[in-house]
């Protein structure tokens, strides 16, 4: 876990101290691609409470849904429809769907430590 | 969070390497949307300061006009003096002003019509060019020739004085005169008889006729006193030099 905090932080840190910015024109498909990327984390952290979590599945998610909401935003600006709002909409609803579950878990340990302690759970 | 693993497994070095791009292109992220936002603020200023420098101009003009007309109600009264002195200088006023009249250098405020013209109301249709039912330069042209050959004395449109080197010309939707751009509606102001200036333009199959045809708004009314301001512009001769006599 500490680790993969690292890296997030050092990816950070390179990002602001590299001289390299995303040219203008794809700021909004890189935009919607950190939101799945977002999405797929949150998935990550919630399957990992709940102790189902699966490298392949976070892996597969992570790179697959993320092109494929970049490939969607390129699509609806060819096509003239912003079809970037479809993926904004599903990714965000699902960020807080995870939010909620998480939540719901990590309340519901805690309850259960707090009834009885003697209690093996 | 309780993590079980704690030697760094395949799955977990390459869950780091997607969290270390991630973090890559969320900081580049934030830094192009920034920058974007500073571009626009920067426009935003720009656009500000242009208003501002255009404010401040008009303020300059307005006050350099002002200053022309105080000078030149002096350089009045100074050949209203003059000419009380002796009577050439009299006759030689008077020669004066009848020349200002002509060259449209003074206000000159009689009897005459005012002319309205506007583009036509009606709603575009799908078969007719639309452009039928707007005002053009040679409109315009041809009704000050009319009124001119009706015998006005003085015209102006948009209180911009016709004089010799007055311009009408198509400056894409707006209509160029005396190097001012103006849009319709036109209001045209021209001295002389109102009776034979208002039947000049009233001829049937003439100039009016034919605007209405395309549905223009005209509107002329006879007017027993209006002004018509004075050129403003300067009168600077490159190149018209008066012919040395014997030469």
């Amino acid at each position: 876990m500490i680790i993969l905090i690292l890296a997030l932080a050092i990816g950070i840190l390179i990002g602001i101290f590299i001289p390299v910015s995303i040219p203008q024109d794809y700021s909004s498909y890189v935009a919607v691609g950190l939101l799945a990327a977002l999405d797929s984390i949150f998935g990550a952290l919630k399957s990992n409470l709940k102790g189902d979590f699966k490298i392949d599945i976070f892996i597969s998610g992570f790179v697959g849904n993320t092109l494929i909401a970049m490939l969607f935003a390129y699509l609806g600006d060819k096509l003239g429809i912003p079809l970037y709002q479809a993926a904004v909409v599903a990714f965000g609803v699902r960020i807080f769907q995870n939010f909620g579950e998480m939540r719901r878990v990590v309340l519901l340990k805690n309850k259960s430590f707090a009834k009885g302690e003697n209690k093996d759970d | 969070m309780k993590v079980k693993i704690k030697k760094p497994t395949g799955g977990q070095v390459a869950t780091a390497i997607l969290l270390l791009i991630l973090g890559i292109l969320i900081s580049m992220q934030i830094k192009s949307v920034r920058q974007s936002n500073e571009l626009k603020n920067l426009e935003k200023a720009r656009a500000i300061e242009l208003a501002e420098q255009i404010n401040q101009l008009r303020k300059e003009n307005s006050s350099l006009r002002s200053q022309i007309y105080e000078l030149e109600s002096k350089i009045k009264e100074y050949q209203d003096s003059a000419a009380s002195i002796s009577k050439t200088t009299e006759l030689l006023k008077d020669e004066l002003d009848k020349v200002k009249i002509l060259a449209g250098l003074t206000d000159v405020e009689v009897p005459g019509i005012v002319i309205t013209l506007d583009d036509s109301k009606l709603p575009a249709t799908a078969n007719v060019d639309p452009n039928s039912f707007l005002l053009h330069d040679s409109d315009i042209l041809q009704v000050i020739n009319e009124l001119r050959a009706a015998g006005a004395e003085a015209i102006s449109i948009n209180d911009q004085r016709v004089v010799s080197t007055t311009e009408i010309r198509c400056a894409g939707p707006t209509i160029s005169i005396n190097n001012t751009r103006y849009s319709a509606p036109y209001i045209i102001k021209a001295i002389g008889d109102p009776k034979i200036l208002k039947n000049s333009l009233m001829m049937r199959g003439g100039i009016i006729d034919l605007l209405k045809e395309f549905s223009i708004e005209v509107k002329i009314e006879e007017a027993s006193n209006i002004v018509i301001p004075r050129y403003t512009g300067t009168l600077k001769f490159n190149y018209a030099k008066i012919k040395s006599e014997g030469s």
